[in-house]
């Protein structure tokens, strides 16, 4: 059995585990790092789960209270074949591989994955021409299985598709799987493996960055050794290269804001309709999601980089998302939505998957332009910087035998697997017939189960990807508060002070009423 | 009819609605009654009115004279009228699937684990909750903490925690006028109410009975879009050009039933309104389907829906004797 990593948070309230807070760098041993990973996004968290087979000493730093809590937690939740990917680019290349890898990842991982197939449709003269071409480019791409469809065909395998259709493309292998649990099953077996996680920790500045033996400055004022660094920071990459003087590169977010639509409303679509993609964009797809429910999305909405407003989601652009997708989709404009939200591309103007080793500083690897494809393709990114820290950087890698690379049995997502679905699961445990989140019906068994699993979450926002209480159609009116006092009691931490993703953003303020 | 049934009637929901129904049933004869409750106790939404020296009376008696109590007092009055039958309440139990024709419910505890119960007829009275932002169309924006709807205020005030100092209302319904008068009295500011209507929808009586504990400055507009502002906490909204300032916003309000296991059970209902199609007798679009109650649509008080429960029952137990 290998040792576990050193889990540790940035300044939490007084209340939490001692053992979790990030006091002083003595406890971190005084070993440099051999890699450190900055940014704990899905490909953070990949690349840390792929170096965690080896005998190295790896850190995963980030500035979020959870792994996964940026750019990743917003996006369509799809993993892609890159049958639409730019030929013959990285891109391409990462993403077609990760696709054929991700179905049997998932299964090591425990997260959910459900093969739904894809149909890109052609709902006019033009878009009906454009037809051959995307089928010739996922031809290149390697996506040899995908069909061109007649409109008929597409119908009588989508009943509910626009009348307008003309045609289509089937892409079988396009599936359906969660962002959430990924990051966060990436990170927990790292973890096991050994990988020091430091979460809610800036990187301001790298100290002696010329120099074999590197120092990360934190925003808490901590110093960390470090041989290598690995920039991963998505829509920080840009203002981190800059701290370590990396290549200029300038990331543009291109927002993406999404509609979700409930479950149980009976919408009628089994596979993900795509739109003719642009050079811009994939264009707003109609998905059913994994979690039951039917997603809209995205838009396509660039903004310079000091936009502040850039997570934010706006009536107008929602409403024109609504319009477009119905395109597809006509009874889309029957179906109830339940939740909007804002994901945020970070795109690169200098090229998509920007990669440069060395950046201008020895072992220092800068990843910019992880676009959307980022999530299907974050396994074989990871195993491919994992090829450039061993050629350009002198990574030695030498395997671990002790490893794990997957999950054990348990760690399948309660609302995936349900527990009290066998009645001795309940009697071994009660808490797992008590329904916490009406909507969802997750259980308090279900969310004491991730506040003892190894990330230790214990914010509101952190619970509710892992376990989905208060993603439905509530959103949290009847659960909130019954899920923060159930992290209040069983973490011992006062009930003001519980958060909705770390410290600033608790749930009261401290006045404590009189009547 | 088929004696092999668990219960004669299942009722969904131990609110007002759903005590009313038993009540009357009970009183006429039929003993055999089941009612699933999800939270810890009976009452509904009545029984997180707290109780409270100096605190809001916000449920009126009408039965009595339209005087002022407060819900966990009407919610202790439904309690007692269940405590002097032999009624079985579930309490903490889930109801998670039902079976239309075979007029079953599935719900689960975690002392019995999941469970399937059947019966002759079924009520469903599970009330209401309120819109959440994107149900809304209007409201968007960011996504702070401290934005929260009524029902968790309401869950924060058990544990006497009040977690807005300086608060902003979206909303202006009874319910919001409530929140506001609640709000003021535990310590909080005057709150603002916004909402995109020329006029609160809290009738003036009512907005004058709150006015002896707090004056709100209401602002109504008729704007396309509310954006919600904030980084960590909401510090305000704006709309049609304006800002207002605030610490902590409560969205209030605006209604909609709590009819998901309609829909699960392939029972008629209208989207996006969520109200379930019924003929006059409350009875849903499969024979020995029944609702009662804020399931029904609109905006209720306790005593409305007790009544109406009573109503429905009624036509539950015409339809016994004919089935019979």
């Amino acid at each position: 059995m290998s040792k576990y990593g050193k889990l540790l948070y940035n300044s939490l309230n007084d209340n939490y585990d001692e053992s979790l807070k990030f006091k002083d760098v003595a406890q971190l041993d005084d070993t440099p790092y051999d890699v450190a990973i900055v940014g704990a996004g899905i490909v953070g968290s990949a690349l840390a789960y792929k170096l965690s087979k080896y005998k190295l000493k790896v850190l995963l730093i980030e500035k979020n209270y959870d792994v996964g809590e940026g750019t990743s937690k917003g996006s369509s939740a799809i993993i892609h074949t890159g049958f639409d990917a730019p030929v013959d680019t990285l891109e391409s290349e990462l993403v077609t591989k990760a696709a054929l890898e991700w179905p049997e990842l998932a299964e090591k991982l425990k997260v959910p994955f459900k093969n739904c197939e894809a149909i890109v449709i052609a709902i006019d003269e033009e878009q009906e021409k454009q037809l051959d071409k995307v089928y010739d480019k996922g031809i290149k791409n390697g996506v040899i299985d995908i069909q061109k469809l007649s409109a008929d065909e597409v119908k009588k395998l989508e009943p509910n598709v626009s009348e307008k259709v003309r045609g289509g493309v089937l892409v079988p292998r396009e599936s359906l799987a969660d962002p959430f649990s990924s990051s966060t099953a990436f990170s927990e077996i790292a973890l096991q493996n050994g990988t020091d996680i430091i979460l809610g920790v800036e990187v301001t500045d790298v100290e002696n960055k010329s120099e074999e033996i590197k120092s990360l400055v934190t925003a808490c004022g901590k110093k960390i050794k470090t041989k290598r660094i690995v920039n991963v920071a998505g829509l920080g990459s840009e203002k981190f290269a800059k701290i370590y003087g990396g290549e200029n590169f300038d990331t543009n977010p291109r927002r993406g804001q999404f509609l979700i639509f409930d479950k149980h409303s009976g919408f009628e679509i089994s596979r993900i309709f795509l739109p003719i993609p642009t050079a811009k964009t994939k264009g707003v797809l109609v998905s059913p999601t994994i979690f039951g429910n039917l997603l809209a999305g995205p838009t396509a909405e660039d903004y310079p980089h000091s936009f502040e407003a850039i997570s934010e989601t706006t009536t107008e652009q929602l409403q024109l998302l609504k319009e477009g997708a119905s395109k597809l989709y006509p009874k889309l404009n029957e179906q109830p939505v339940i939740n909007i939200f804002a994901g945020v591309r970070s795109n690169c103007t200098q090229g998509s998957y920007w990669i440069r080793c060395n950046d201008n500083s020895p072992g220092i690897l800068t990843v910019a332009g992880v676009r959307s494809t980022g999530f299907t393709s974050s396994p074989a990114l990871a195993q491919y910087l994992i090829g450039k820290l061993h050629d350009e950087l002198g990574l030695n890698l030498e395997e671990n035998p002790d490893a794990i690379d997957s999950r054990p049995e348990n760690k399948w997502p309660g609302w995936w697997k349900r527990r009290y679905d066998n009645k001795e699961l309940v009697k071994e445990n009660p808490d797992n017939g008590k329904v916490v989140c009406y909507c969802e019906q997750i259980t308090k068994g279900d969310v004491i189960r991730h506040l003892d699993s190894p990330l230790k979450p214990r914010t509101l926002d952190s619970i509710k990807r892992r376990t989905r209480a208060q993603m439905g159609r509530c959103q949290g009116f009847d659960c909130m508060v019954n899920i923060a006092k159930i992290i209040s009691d069983h973490c011992e931490i006062p009930l003001k002070e519980i958060s909705k993703r770390g410290p600033g953003t608790e749930i009261s303020s401290n006045l404590t009423s009189n009547n | 009819m088929n004696s092999t049934k668990d219960y004669k009637v299942i009722i969904i929901g131990a609110g007002p609605a759903g005590i009313g129904a038993a009540m009357k049933l009970y009183k006429s004869g039929v003993k055999s009654i089941a009612i699933i409750e999800r939270n810890d106790r009976i009452g509904g939404i009545p029984s997180f009115y707290k109780k409270k020296k100096g605190g809001v009376r916000t449920f009126m008696r009408w039965s009595r004279g339209g005087y002022p109590v407060f819900g966990q007092d009407f919610a202790k009055w439904l309690e007692k009228l269940i405590s002097d039958t032999n009624i079985e309440v579930k309490l903490d139990s889930q109801v998670l699937e039902i079976d239309a024709k075979g007029k079953t419910v599935t719900f689960v505890n975690s002392k019995d684990g999941k469970v399937n119960i059947s019966s002759d007829a079924v009520i469903m009275a599970s009330g209401s909750r309120e819109e959440n932002i994107a149900e809304r169309k209007w409201l968007a924006g960011a996504r702070p903490s401290r934005v929260m709807y009524t029902k968790q205020l309401l869950n924060l005030d058990r544990d006497d925690l009040l977690p807005i100092k300086k608060p902003l209302i979206i909303g202006s319904d009874t319910i919001a006028y409530a929140a506001a008068a609640k709000l003021k009295a535990a310590g909080a500011s005057d709150p603002i109410i916004v909402d995109n209507r020329n006029t609160p929808t809290c009738p003036i009586h009512e907005r004058l009975y709150f006015r002896f504990w707090t004056n709100p400055s209401f602002h109504g507009f008729n704007a396309d879009t509310m954006e919600i502002k904030g980084k960590e906490t909401a510090t305000g909204v704006n709309v049609n050009g304006k800002h207002f300032d605030c610490d902590g916003i409560v969205i209030s309000g605006e209604l909609i039933p709590n009819s998901e296991m309609a829909l699960v059970g392939n029972l008629k209902v209208n989207i996006p309104s969520r109200i379930p199609v019924i003929n006059k007798d409350n009875q849903l679009s499969e024979s020995g389907w029944y609702a009662a109650g804020n399931i029904l649509g609109g905006f209720h008080g306790a005593e409305w829906c007790y009544f109406n429960g009573k109503r429905t029952a009624d036509s539950v137990l015409k339809y016994i004797s004919k089935s019979l």
